[in-house]
């Protein structure tokens, strides 16, 4: 009896901290978002989670090698469907701003970029105004002029 | 069309938590334990955030395959790696760059709408990945299916990337990263040497300049072939890259940079950067770069 209480009570412990650490941040679901959002000539390229570990991490940021003349794409969701408080600024190789998602407090979900020179960019995710630490990207591209 | 996506989200999903156990079953160790240089593990560690960030930051092969389409050069299979060609590689670092080959091909052929060469070059690419004991991260039935319609690309990239994503991490904790590096480097080096096929036959500034922009590229991914130099059949693709690199250092990029202008189009915001930069490949550099390139990759494919 108290060895089945204990393989219970482990057994408990072991699902409820699965279930936290699953909890954590879905981005997955946020993916599907993105992708629905990438606009008619655009094909996707790639996904990115944005995980802020419950607000440990204030910043999420990856690199990505841009081609000139190509048009990109980049699209975001998270739970709220205004994005209010989820950043994206897009830094070239010199790490000058190129690109905000955010213009007069309004969060956008989709900035366009047509690349003018080929290089690293960095992709900053920031979570600026939210206590919502989990989101998606998904950045796609589109070679026609 | 979101249903479709949602389908196939839950199955890339579902393929990489089995993948789990299957791997359980199948001892990574045991598999690379086979006679190839390439599978000892060197003595380097590299974090794996930044392992992690500079293989994500390579741009997709397929990028060039569109640009190569949208200017309306026809589909020419002879470019592409032969799929007799299978049997030559019994190493994992000959395995590892023909899988990257490979998919850069099956992209291309996709591409172009041509089915039953994508479906062919998905075979390859299965039987590269089961050599390479990661088959078991490929929904090899979703890529069939997805790949056999060109309008279900985008379904067809997001298995493929999630996939590809698995494998890296995988590896990773297998401390087989370099294999990762090799199946992007094949990977890589097929798209340019494509690129380099059609401009001898159409002349085109823009994929003059694509292949000299290749330049950023190239110092990515010498700098992730350097932690692995140990390794003998790493040390000479590394040379060879490394000659190729020394053509590159010829090609001039300049740059004058204006402030990007921005405007909300469709409820979407539009930038454009107004910067304006210059690469200059001569028909020497462009000459030197395609041979080079030709050179290594006859090397891994025959």
């Amino acid at each position: 009896m108290r060895t089945a209480s204990k393989s219970l009570g482990a057994f408990l412990v072991l699902f409820f901290a699965g279930s936290v650490a699953f909890a954590q941040c879905e981005a997955d679901k946020f993916t599907i978002k993105c992708m629905e959002k990438l606009a008619t000539g655009y094909t996707f390229m790639k996904s990115y989670k944005i995980d802020g570990n419950g607000g440990s991490k204030p910043k999420v940021e990856y690199s990505y090698v841009f081609s000139k003349g190509t048009n990109y794409m980049v699209t975001l969701a998270n739970k709220d469907p205004e994005l209010k408080g989820m950043s994206l600024s897009l830094y070239d190789s010199s790490r000058r701003l190129v690109a905000s998602n955010k213009v007069d407090n309004k969060y956008f979900s989709a900035i366009g970029y047509t690349c003018g020179a080929t290089g690293i960019y960095y992709l900053t995710f920031t979570f600026d105004e939210t206590q919502d630490y989990c989101a998606a990207a998904v950045l796609g591209f589109n070679s026609k002029k | 069309m979101k249903k479709t996506y949602l389908i196939l989200l839950a199955a890339a999903v579902l393929a990489g938590s089995g993948t789990g156990c299957e791997s359980n079953r199948i001892p990574d160790q045991q598999a690379f334990a086979a006679a190839d240089t390439t599978t000892k593990p060197t003595t380097v560690k590299v974090s794996k955030e930044v392992l992690s960030d500079i293989i994500q930051s390579i741009p997709s092969p397929l990028e060039v395959s569109f640009l190569i389409k949208d200017m309306g050069v026809k589909y020419d299979k002879t470019s592409l790696n032969s799929l007799s060609n299978i049997a030559n590689y019994n190493t994992n670092y000959r395995k590892a760059l023909n899988l990257g080959i490979y998919s850069t091909d099956l992209g291309y052929a996709n591409v172009y709408g041509q089915t039953q060469d994508a479906l062919n070059y998905v075979g390859s690419v299965k039987e590269m990945a089961d050599g390479l004991s990661i088959g078991q991260f490929f929904d090899f039935a979703t890529i069939k299916r997805l790949a056999s319609n060109s309008s279900n690309l985008d379904s067809l990239l997001l298995v493929t990337t999630t996939n590809f994503e698995k494998i890296n991490v995988h590896l990773q904790e297998q401390d087989r990263a370099n294999l990762s590096i090799l199946i992007l480097t094949g990977g890589w080096l097929e798209a340019l040497h494509l690129t380099c096929e059609v401009v001898k036959d159409h002349p085109n500034e823009a994929l003059r300049e694509r292949i000299g922009d290749q330049k950023v590229i190239l110092g990515r991914l010498l700098t992730l072939l350097k932690y692995y130099e140990a390794d003998p059949s790493i040390r000479t693709l590394l040379a060879d890259l490394t000659e190729m690199q020394k053509h590159y250092d010829k090609v001039q990029v300049t740059k004058e940079y204006k402030e990007s202008t921005t405007k909300e189009v469709n409820g979407m915001l539009q930038v454009v950067d107004n910067s304006i930069t210059k690469v200059t490949v001569t028909d020497e550099d462009l000459n030197n770069i395609s041979a080079s390139s030709a050179s290594i990759r006859s090397k891994i494919i025959n």
